[in-house]
C-alpha cells in the first residue's frame, strides 16, 4: 500500500521535471499525493491541510534561486516544510535526572522504561527504575524481569495500592543512582482521577523530563490526548513506540505540535536494545515510505563497535561469505534482517520474501556450516566445487544439500545488496529527494 | 465514543440537504420556462431527460456537482475521525453512487434521501454484530476461542473481560495463557483469573504457546467446560516467524472462533494489520478496545470494512464489566441522530 504511495509521489515529481516555470497543475498534483501519503501515515488532517497550503503557496510565489531547476526548487520547499512539521529532536542529556513516563494504556511505557534504562546504562550512567503502576496485574513483574536482565535495580511493590507512596519511597531508595526513571500506569485523558494522580506524582518527583509515550499506530486522537497530558504535567518530549510494525507514527507529530516539544526516542523492536535517538531525516523517509540509511549506519556502528559488519563495504558490493557470517552473528543484536533491510534505501527494489523467512534456527545451522569452511572459501565462495561442498558437509555434520542451500541464500543476499549499491553511497534526505527526481 | 463524529456528520448532512434543495429550485424554474420542449434543447440528451423527468413525474435529478463540496467535507470528517483513507474513499463512492442520478420527487424530503444514503453506506460497511452467547450455545463444547492482535492492544485484559461476561451469562470458561513471551504476562493473567475465579492453564515463561493452548483444550474437554479462551502474545503482522507461530497455534488447537483484537484509537495502520492478520490466520470477529478514550470510532469502520468481519464487543474501561456488545444499527442510528 505504502510502496504505491512512494511511486505516485515519484510520478507527481516526474511531471515537474524539465519545466522552466512552476506548473500549477503539477504542483497541485504533487501536493495531493503528499496529502494522501501523510494522512495514511496518521498525521493530523488539519496539519496536513496547512502544510499543503504552504507548500503550494511557496512553490508558486517564491522565485527559484538562480541555478536551481523548478523541480529542485519545489523539492526543497517540500523538504523544508516536512522538517518543520516533524520538528527537532527532543533533549536527552547524559546527566543526573529524574524521568517521568506517561501515556495511554498499552502504548509500551513499561517496555520503553526498560529500554531507556538500558540506553542510559550503555552510555555509562547509573540507572534506577521505580514501578509506580499499582493497577495493572503483572506490571511490576514485567519491569522487574526486564531490568533484572540488564542488572538495573527496580523499586516497587506488586501488592501496594498507593502510587504516590511508592514514588516517594522509591526516590529516596534510588537516590544513589544518577538517572531515575518512573514508570506509571497507563491512563487516558478522560480518566480524571488518574490524571490527578500523575499530577501528584510529578509534584513529588519534580522530574526533569516528562515524556509522553505514543504508539506509532495512534490516529487522530493523538492531538487531544497529548494536549490534556500537557495541561497536566507539561510534557517536554515524545517517545514513539512500535515503529517496527507498519504504522508510520504520524499521530505522534500532532502530539509534538500540541506539546511544543520534540520526539526524543523511537522504539522499534521487542528486544531491550531496540531504542534509537530520533532522527528527523530518517523519520521523514519512513513517513513517506522510503528507506533510511543513516539510522542503519549509526546503529550498526554502535552495536558492532564499528568492526564486525562493514555496511559501507557491503554497499560497495564487497559481500563475501565472511560478511554474511558476521551478519548472521550480529542478527541477534541488530534485530531481524527485515528490520535492517527496511532501513536501507532500497527504493522500489523488492527483496524476495524468502530472504526474510530464514528462521533463526536456520541461521544457526548456516553459521555451523560456515565454521567448516576455509579462509579462501569464505573470502571467495566461487571456488566452491562439489568436492569442497562434500568436505564442508562432513565437517559440519550437514548434508551437501544444506551447504548448497546456504550458497543459494548467499547469492540471493549478494544480489539484493548489489541492487542497494546503485551508486548512491551515503545519502540523506536531500540527496534521496534529488535522486528520486533525478533518476527519471 | 462516536459523539464527535456524530456532531460533524449532522453538520455535513445539513450542507448536503441545502445543496440538493438549492440545486432543485433553479431546475424548477428552468423547467417552467420550457414547459413545451423545443427542438433545440432536445439535442442535449441530459437536458431532455431532465425535462422529461420533470414533466412526467415532477421529480428532480441530483447531479454530481450539487454534492461535490459537501462530499469533500464529509471525507475530511471521516479522515479526522480515524477512518482510514482507502475506507473513507470507499464510503464516499457509495454515498455518491447512491445520491447522483437519483430522482427526487417533489415533496419528498431531502433529509430522508441523504440520511438513507449515509445509512446505507455505513451499514454496508459495519455489517452485522456478533452474538457470542448464541454462538457458544449453538456449537459443540468446548468452544475454542483464539485471541490475536498486535502488541499492546489489550488482549489479556480483554480475555479477562470476556471470561467475566461469559460467566455472568452462565457459561463456564478456562483460560489458556498463550502469552509465554512478554515479561509479566503470566502473572497478569493469573491475577485476573484469580479475581474472577476462573482456571488458567499455563506453562512456564518461554514455553511453546501451542502446547499450552492444547492443554487448555484438553482440560476443558475433561472437565466439560463450555469455552476455552486462548490468550496469545502480541505480535506484529510483518514478522514472518511470529505469524508462523500463530498459524501453528491455530493448527494445533483448531479454534472455532478467531477473535482479532485492536484498539479503537488506532489510525490508518488498523487497516494494514487487520488485513494481514485476516490473511495469515483468519479472523471471525473483531473486538475493539479502549473505546472509552474519547476515540473517534473510525477504526471500527476501517477494520470492519477491510476484513468484512463483524465487531463483537467494545472495550470501554479498566473494569471487568467494561465490555459491551457492539450493535451496528445502534451505532449508525446514533451517528445520524435518529432512531434508525
Amino acid at each position: 500500500m505504502l510502496d504505491r504511495l512512494g511511486t505516485s509521489l515519484k510520478d507527481a515529481l516526474k511531471k515537474l521535471a524539465g519545466k522552466t516555470v512552476v506548473d500549477r497543475a503539477a504542483v497541485e498534483e504533487l501536493v495531493k499525493d503528499l496529502q494522501r501519503a501523510l494522512i495514511q501515515a496518521d498525521v493530523n488532517v488539519r496539519m496536513v491541510m496547512a502544510l499543503s497550503q504552504s507548500i503550494k503557496a511557496r512553490s508558486l510565489d517564491e522565485q527559484p534561486p538562480k541555478g536551481m531547476t523548478v523541480r529542485e526548487h519545489v523539492l526543497r520547499i517540500v523538504y523544508q516544510e516536512l522538517v518543520k512539521l516533524v520538528g527537532s529532536t527532543g533533549e536527552a542529556k547524559l546527566e543526573p535526572q529524574v524521568i517521568l513516563m506517561a501515556g495511554l494504556q498499552g502504548s509500551g511505557k513499561t517496555t520503553t522504561t526498560a529500554k531507556l534504562a538500558r540506553y542510559f546504562q550503555r552510555k555509562g550512567m547509573r540507572v534506577g527504575v521505580i514501578c509506580a503502576d499499582t493497577f495493572r496485574p503483572g506490571a511490576f513483574d514485567q519491569l522487574n524481569t526486564l531490568c533484572m536482565r540488564i542488572n538495573v535495580p527496580v523499586f516497587g511493590n506488586p501488592d501496594a495500592k498507593d502510587a504516590l507512596k511508592i514514588v516517594r519511597e522509591g526516590l529516596s531508595s534510588m537516590s544513589g543512582n544518577e538517572v531515575v526513571i518512573i514508570d506509571t500506569q497507563g491512563r487516558h485523558a478522560l480518566e480524571g482521577e488518574l490524571i490527578q494522580e500523575i499530577i501528584d506524582i510529578q509534584k513529588i518527583a519534580s522530574a526533569r523530563h516528562r515524556w509522553l509515550v505514543i504508539d506509532a499506530a495512534l490516529g487522530q486522537q493523538a492531538a487531544e490526548q497529548a494536549r490534556r497530558f500537557h495541561d497536566a504535567i507539561n510534557i517536554d518530549g515524545v517517545i514513539i513506540t512500535k515503529m517496527d510494525g507498519t504504522a508510520k507514527g504520524g499521530g505522534a507529530l500532532s502530539a509534538v505540535a500540541e506539546t511544543a516539544s520534540g520526539i526524543v526516542f523511537i522504539g522499534s523492536g521487542e528486544t531491550i536494545d531496540d531504542l534509537e535517538r530520533f532522527d528527523p531525516d530518517g523519520f521523514i523517509s519512513r513517513l513517506l515510505g522510503m528507506g533510511d540509511l543513516k539510522a542503519l549506519v549509526e546503529r550498526a556502528e554502535e552495536t558492532m563497535a564499528g568492526r564486525e559488519v562493514d555496511v559501507n563495504a557491503m554497499l560497495r558490493g564487497k559481500f563475501s561469505l565472511r560478511d554474511m557470517y558476521q551478519q548472521l552473528e550480529a542478527v541477534n543484536r541488530m534485530g531481524p534482517l527485515k528490520q535492517i533491510m527496511s532501513m536501507l534505501p532500497l527504493g522500489n527494489m523488492e527483496i524476495p520474501q524468502d530472504a526474510y523467512d530464514v528462521t533463526s534456527t536456520k541461521m544457526q545451522r548456516y553459521r555451523i556450516i560456515m565454521d567448516s569452511m576455509t579462509d579462501p572459501e569464505l573470502d571467495d565462495p566461487s571456488v566452491m566445487g562439489s568436492s569442497r561442498i562434500h568436505r564442508i558437509a562432513l565437517g559440519a555434520g550437514a548434508s551437501p544439500e544444506e551447504v548448497r542451500e546456504l550458497l543459494r541464500y548467499y547469492k540471493m543476499m549478494k544480489k539484493a545488496l548489489k541492487g542497494v549499491r546503485g551508486g548512491q553511497g551515503k545519502l540523506n534526505m536531500q540527496r534521496m529527494m534529488k535522486k528520486f527526481s533525478g533518476g527519471m | 465514543m462516536f459523539e464527535g463524529l456524530r456532531a460533524r456528520l449532522q453538520k455535513v448532512q445539513g450542507t448536503l440537504e441545502k445543496n440538493i434543495a438549492g440545486a432543485a429550485s433553479p431546475q424548477g424554474s428552468d423547467a417552467s420556462s420550457v414547459e413545451s420542449p423545443d427542438t433545440e434543447s432536445g439535442k442535449d440528451p441530459s437536458f431532455l431527460t431532465r425535462v422529461k423527468v420533470l414533466i412526467a413525474d415532477r421529480e428532480f435529478l441530483i447531479s454530481e456537482k450539487d454534492i461535490e463540496e459537501p462530499l469533500f467535507e464529509l471525507e475530511m470528517i471521516l479522515l479526522e475521525n480515524d477512518v482510514a483513507l482507502p475506507v473513507a474513499d470507499e464510503i464516499l463512492r457509495r454515498v455518491k453512487a447512491e445520491l447522483t442520478g437519483k430522482r427526487r420527487r417533489i415533496g419528498e424530503s431531502v433529509d430522508e434521501i441523504v440520511i438513507s444514503a449515509l445509512r446505507e453506506s455505513l451499514m454496508g460497511v459495519l455489517g452485522q454484530g456478533f452474538d457470542l452467547i448464541g454462538f457458544i450455545k449453538s456449537h459443540d463444547h468446548p468452544v475454542k476461542i483464539l485471541f490475536t492482535g498486535v502488541n499492546g492492544t489489550g488482549k489479556t485484559t480483554t480475555v479477562a473481560k470476556v471470561a467475566s461476561y461469559l460467566k455472568k451469562n452462565g457459561c463456564t470458561t478456562v483460560i489458556g495463557a498463550g502469552d509465554t513471551f512478554r515479561a509479566g504476562a503470566l502473572e497478569q493473567i493469573d491475577v485476573h483469573a484469580g479475581r474472577l475465579g476462573i482456571k488458567v492453564i499455563q506453562h512456564q515463561a518461554g514455553a511453546d504457546p501451542s502446547a499450552v493452548l492444547f492443554d487448555a483444550v484438553q482440560y476443558a474437554q475433561a472437565h466439560r467446560i463450555d469455552a476455552v479462551l486462548a490468550d496469545t502474545a502480541g505480535r506484529f503482522h510483518n514478522r514472518a516467524n511470529l505469524m508462523n507461530q500463530l498459524e501453528k497455534i491455530r493448527r494445533v488447537m483448531k479454534p472455532d472462533l478467531v477473535v482479532y483484537v485492536d484498539e479503537a484509537v488506532a489510525g490508518n495502520d488498523a487497516v494494514v494489520r487487520a488485513y494481514e492478520f485476516e490473511k495469515t490466520v483468519g479472523a471471525d470477529a473483531v473486538i475493539l478496545t479502549k473505546a472509552d478514550m474519547d476515540s473517534k470510532g473510525g477504526a471500527a469502520i476501517s477494520i470492519a470494512h477491510t476484513i468484512g468481519k463483524p465487531v463483537m464487543f467494545l472495550g470501554t474501561g479498566q473494569g471487568y464489566d467494561d465490555i459491551i456488545p457492539f450493535s451496528p444499527e445502534r451505532v449508525v442510528g446514533e451517528l445520524l441522530g435518529d432512531g434508525a
